[in-house]
């Protein structure tokens, strides 16, 4: 019965989150795209810091490494589009495995460290890479080419993007219900305990980078055919931070705050910026400050104490 | 108990630079035997304890696990043969409920790679199942049902410390090392800890335990070892223990040996 009920439960949002697609216009699309991007990048980037308390900074470079991966294969290098995707998420994975062995072996910061250094010689390999990455002006021309003769275009790729929200949220959730979760959970919470029940503390580390950092990649896979145009300043370090505060306001930890984080500070500008201008990031330093003093379970605490409440 | 030692330890030696803190230690221990370690501060118990979980590798000397040695190995090698610890200061899991840190001490019995759960196998299903069903038996089994889906932050010092030895359990360890598991306890909380630690080992369960409350200790260890500056001064059952001059002067003092003495014999 609880089977059935969650199935219908996962339907019935896919089928308005898609349903929004047909009905948004031209403009309202393109936010909402891009929004459902954020809100996959914040579920991945939440696992990874929240759940497993791995503090990186990669989660875009990574993202970058899919957009640019697909891209160039698919279009400089005329591979089939199916190779080209699935050899993208591999480079995805082999460089996140690369950088998550040597870095998750040390303590505390190392990982930061060695993430942060990984993201800026992405922005230069792709800033360099002349005509193979297009320098700083990126690449644009190229176009989503059809699958068995579909082509996916229009409120359909907007559709496409609400499965991959689905599809990066439903493999979250069931890694984190499982013995994989508590392992990662626990990894946070103390991981000497962590170790001395059995947890292999490295290997869950590695394995939660590579995972987190891959879906990351198909992230930035499908934003490669929102706009058809790929640049370096989209993969920086400045969008790390905002997908940080993301995380941390919606409640670090939590799926739900995770999605409802990314929503809220993606669309908070759009609101704020015609009252305050670029005054909009203070808004968003302050709230992320009263987060962390206040009230750590975030956005999702308070949605939980509504229900909770609700319930008794 | 059996004729051969599921740990047997021999010439452990483990210097810290100029400083021995546990030298040429030889020990048993056997299925279904409460073995305690006493000695004053600083005389290498929690050390020991640290080299045969695997936290340190020993400076010399070996230590045999079900008849394979286990010296050099990583913590989580060691925890998953079936050795399993509680630490002298409560370590809850802080961000997670009372049952889901049961659970983690499951975890050497359940398959945690992602790909196998990613596509929902059956035995991952089954295991799951299974660690579901020890972790309530083993809330029941402490009493600690009423706080079953609470934060572990909710949990009293002595909740606490239930939850330490429940998440020990849960992995079905063969043995059991248990850091002054009675160390801040009220009289009541002791008692069903007592009689927690006698059902355990009456499982055939091996428990090597570290403590200071000679009440608490005398009754309940089958076999003490005494260490004195890093090295075995005295062995045995706890009525010869407790009369032994070396270990009085060394430790228990004279009228806690002579307590000791008599409620031994009670």
């Amino acid at each position: 019965m609880r089977g059935v009920r969650s199935t219908l439960v996962w339907l019935a949002a896919i089928v308005a989150a898609s349903a929004l697609a047909f009905w948004l216009g031209g403009y309202a699309t393109d936010v909402y795209r891009k929004m459902l991007i954020w809100v996959a990048l914040a579920l991945s980037y939440n696992f990874l810091f929240g759940i497993v308390g791995q503090v990186a900074f990669s989660h875009f470079a990574f993202a970058g490494v899919g957009a640019y991966g697909v891209v160039i294969l698919a279009h400089k290098l005329g591979m089939p589009f199916g190779a080209a995707l699935v050899l993208a998420l591999a480079l995805c994975a082999l460089l996140a495995f690369i950088v998550a062995l040597p870095s998750t072996r040390l303590e505390g910061f190392y990982l930061a460290l060695a993430t942060l250094a990984f993201s800026q010689l992405v922005i230069v390999v792709i800033s360099e890479g002349g005509d193979l990455t297009g320098g700083t002006g990126g690449i644009a021309n190229y176009r989503l080419p059809s699958v068995f003769g579909y082509a996916i275009r229009g409120p359909w790729y907007t559709v496409l993007l609400v499965l991959l929200v689905a599809f990066t949220l439903w493999t979250l959730r069931r890694l984190d219900y499982s013995a994989f979760g508590r392992a990662c959970r626990a990894i946070r919470d103390n991981a000497v305990a962590a170790a001395a029940m059995g947890v292999d503390v490295r290997r869950v580390k590695v394995q939660a980078f590579t995972l987190t950092s891959t879906l990351a990649g198909l992230a930035g896979i499908a934003y490669a055919y929102i706009d058809n145009v790929i640049n370096p300043p989209v993969f920086g370090l400045e969008n790390i931070f905002l997908l940080l505060f993301m995380v941390i306001v919606g409640g670090s930890g939590s799926h739900v705050g995770a999605i409802v984080g990314a929503v809220f500070l993606y669309l908070a500008p759009f609101v704020l910026e015609p009252i305050v201008g670029h005054g909009f990031l203070l808004v968003f330093g302050v709230l992320v400050v009263l987060t962390i003093l206040f009230r750590p379970s975030g956005l999702a605490g308070l949605l939980n104490r509504r229900t909770a409440r609700g319930t008794t | 108990m059996s004729d051969n030692p599921l740990i047997a330890v021999g010439g452990l030696t483990k210097h810290f630079g100029g400083l021995t803190a546990v030298e040429d230690l030889g020990l048993d221990l056997f299925p279904g035997e409460i073995l305690a370690l006493i000695g004053p501060n600083g005389a290498g118990k929690t050390t020991t304890f640290n080299l045969i979980a695997g936290v340190f590798a020993p400076s010399a000397g070996s230590i045999m696990f079900g008849g394979a040695r286990i010296d050099g190995l990583p913590v989580h090698r060691i925890a998953s043969l079936g050795l399993m610890r509680t630490f002298q200061h409560n370590m809850p899991f802080a961000g997670m409920s009372l049952t889901d840190n049961i659970l983690v001490g499951c975890h050497t019995r359940c398959d945690s790679r992602p790909l196998d759960i990613l596509l929902g196998r059956r035995r991952v299903r089954d295991q799951e199942a299974a660690a579901r069903r020890r972790a309530a038996e083993l809330i029941s089994f402490l009493g600690l049902q009423d706080r079953i889906d609470d934060h572990v932050s909710t949990l009293s010092f002595g909740e606490g410390r239930l939850l330490e030895l429940a998440r020990a359990l849960a992995g079905q360890p063969r043995v059991i090392l248990l850091d002054e598991p009675a160390a801040g306890l009220t009289q009541p909380e002791m008692a069903r800890l007592g009689a927690a630690i006698r059902d355990i080992a009456a499982r055939g369960i091996a428990v090597l335990l570290i403590e200071h409350d000679m009440h608490f200790l005398f009754p309940l260890a089958h076999r003490i070892v005494v260490l004195n500056f890093g090295r075995k001064i005295a062995e045995g059952e706890p009525d010869g223990i407790a009369r032994d001059p070396e270990v009085i002067e060394a430790y228990l003092g004279e009228a806690v040996g002579g307590m000791a003495a008599r409620q031994g014999h009670a």
